[in-house]
């Protein structure tokens, strides 16, 4: 449905995307990487706004920068908030459907089908800008569904929401990947695509995960294949103490460590793919060989950290 | 493709742009019914007609016919047009980045086309509407007389100078657009008002030769110009004055929609 082929975007000296290949079939996708990761470029180059500098992109087969064929079958939901404040979610949602290509009378309906299916059905005659950020994200919403694409492209559509209005719009956009469109009552393949920067967003989604860091796709696969990843590659524990060397002694003996440095003079650190046995055996060197351990600190655990893990992995660094 | 029943894309796209290209045209025309346009457009009608009225005061013996139409047609289809154009036509583009728009409407088949061709429209509608309300006002304060065809004269060439330089000011709005108002102000004073008094070749390619021409042709003044005078005119018959807009502005929206729909705008520039 969706392949991107050593696909790099250059935007004057700096790289947006750098050499991605990715391939998506129908179903749910969470597109994962910190802010600036270059996540919308590489949305921008899907969804046909912008053309790559190399490498090739195929969506429904064909290239889809100026395509109207298969632009009619995008829907996206762009990152930036509506600054379009005196219109109301029906006008908006009724404009951008007559934009793809609907009469004034289709449009109506699916606007007003839609604004009701996100739960925009009470407030669909309110301007804009009197509208919390969360109904303005489901007038979003709306605008990117109504048309009945097949390839739906969210970015970043979760950020800013309460809890309550996260978990209504995560089922609303599971049950638009699973649903068919009730025009038709077609349930042909769709192909939903998530970006953000919060893994649990994402893993809320039940969505294959592609990360992306610096332009680049550091890996992909299922939420568990990335974790398992994740988990494979040796961790850094940081050990303040007042002898580093000396417990640098004790624990290289033991095959948990599988790799160390010093930085100053009260700092080691230990690479190891089995922490909890070398916390043990530090315990035990600390007894025996009576060294004062300040502190001992497992690597990040938050996403950042795991990209950094990635990223290492990705350029064949070992920890 | 999951919409087959009342998708557009199995029957022919042009019914489909058209509509596209209306509902831009609305939504633009609904975006311009605010208070601040709407007291812009009040000075733009009133403002002739002022001008008019201080003229008809001064005069002893009432104000000759061929000299307040002169005077109503720079005020008018040449001032009041070109204002109001680049007021509505020139931030055709920069407009969606800052609204946050320009994303929808480009992923939308045929979005931009419909986008630039739509605003055109709604440009247009615009000025003409205000600048012909201004010169019935103007008209009718400078006291001359046959006001009917004079109004419809004037209102003939405002919608001429409309379709001429709305499409004249959608090239800066695609290639420049966060520049736009300056470029066509630039546009303006070198393509309009400087190429366009240059007795050669390159002043058929302007809108402003074509219109004083038709003023020309329309009050029969022909005769009555002095020899140079004559110069900064062209000879031809009306409907060649009227074609030849009529296709410059057809190549400039081309060219304008060819350039928008190969632009790229990379992510940051939205914001």
């Amino acid at each position: 449905m969706l392949a991107l082929t050593h696909v790099t975007k250059v935007f004057g000296s700096v790289i947006g995307v750098n050499d991605v290949t990715v391939d998506f079939g129908s179903g749910a996708y969470g597109l994962l990487g910190p802010n600036g990761a270059g996540k919308t470029t590489l949305l921008g180059l899907i969804t046909g706004q912008l053309r790559p500098t190399m490498g090739q992109i195929r969506v429904f087969g064909e290239r889809p920068f100026g395509n109207a064929r298969v632009l009619q079958r995008i829907g996206f939901c762009p990152a930036a908030d509506i600054l379009e404040r005196r219109a109301t979610p029906r006008e908006w949602v009724r404009y951008l459907v007559r934009l793809s290509g609907f009469g004034p009378r289709a449009a109506a309906e699916r606007a007003d089908r839609e604004l009701d299916r996100v739960g925009l059905g009470e407030a669909m005659d309110r301007p804009l800008f009197t509208l919390s950020k969360g109904m303005r994200q489901r007038a979003k919403l709306a605008g990117a569904m109504a048309h009945g694409p097949d390839l739906l492209v969210l970015d970043e559509p979760f950020d800013g929401l309460d809890p309550v209005a996260r978990h209504d719009l995560v089922g609303l956009v599971q049950r638009w990947a699973v649903d068919s469109d009730t025009d038709t009552g077609t349930s042909g393949p769709r192909t939903l695509i998530v970006a953000s920067h919060l893994l649990h967003e994402v893993e809320a989604l039940h969505a294959g995960l592609a990360v992306i860091l610096g332009g680049r796709l550091v890996a992909s696969g299922t939420t568990g294949e990335i974790r398992d990843m994740v988990d494979a590659m040796p961790t850094e524990v940081r050990i303040r103490c007042d002898a580093p060397r000396r417990l640098a002694k004790a624990v290289c003996d033991t095959t948990s460590a599988e790799g160390m440095r010093f930085e100053g003079d009260d700092l080691l650190v230990v690479a190891t793919r089995q922490p909890r046995a070398l916390a043990e055996r530090i315990g035990r060197a600390a007894v025996e060989d009576r060294l004062a351990i300040g502190e001992v600190s497992a690597a990040d655990q938050s996403l950042e950290g795991i990209f950094g893990r990635l990223v290492r992995l990705h350029r064949g660094v070992g920890s | 493709m999951s919409s087959q029943g009342l998708s557009p894309s199995d029957r022919s796209r042009w019914p489909a742009e058209i509509g596209a290209a209306m509902a831009v045209a609305g939504f633009q025309l609904g975006r311009m019914v605010s208070r601040q346009r709407l007291l812009l457009a009040l000075l733009g009608v009133i403002f002739p007609a002022a001008v008019m009225l201080a003229v008809r005061r001064t005069a002893a013996s009432g104000l000759d016919r061929d000299l307040a139409v002169a005077m109503i047609y720079a005020l008018v289809p040449e001032a009041v047009c070109m204002l109001g154009l680049l007021v509505t036509m020139c931030p055709a583009v920069a407009d969606e980045l800052e609204r946050g728009t320009w994303i929808h409407l480009a992923v939308r088949p045929g979005g931009r086309r419909a986008l630039l061709v739509g605003t055109y429209l709604a440009a247009v509608i615009w000025t003409s509407t205000v600048a012909i309300l201004a010169a019935a006002l103007a008209v009718c304060v400078a006291g001359v007389s046959k006001p009917v065809p004079l109004v419809g004269m004037l209102g003939a060439l405002v919608l001429l100078s409309s379709l001429g330089r709305a499409a004249l000011f959608a090239l800066p709005a695609v290639i420049l657009p966060k520049r736009a108002l300056v470029a066509s102000v630039g546009v303006a004073l070198v393509v309009e008002y400087l190429a366009g008094f240059i007795p050669a070749v390159i002043n058929q390619a302007t809108v402003s030769l074509r219109l004083r021409s038709l003023l020309v042709s329309w009050m029969n003044w022909r005769r009555q110009l002095p020899v140079e005078m004559q110069l900064l005119i062209d000879p031809q018959p009306a409907w060649v004055q009227i074609s030849a807009i009529f296709a410059l502005a057809a190549v400039l929206l081309v060219v304008a929609v060819k350039i928008l729909e190969y632009r790229q705008f990379p992510p940051s520039a939205e914001i």
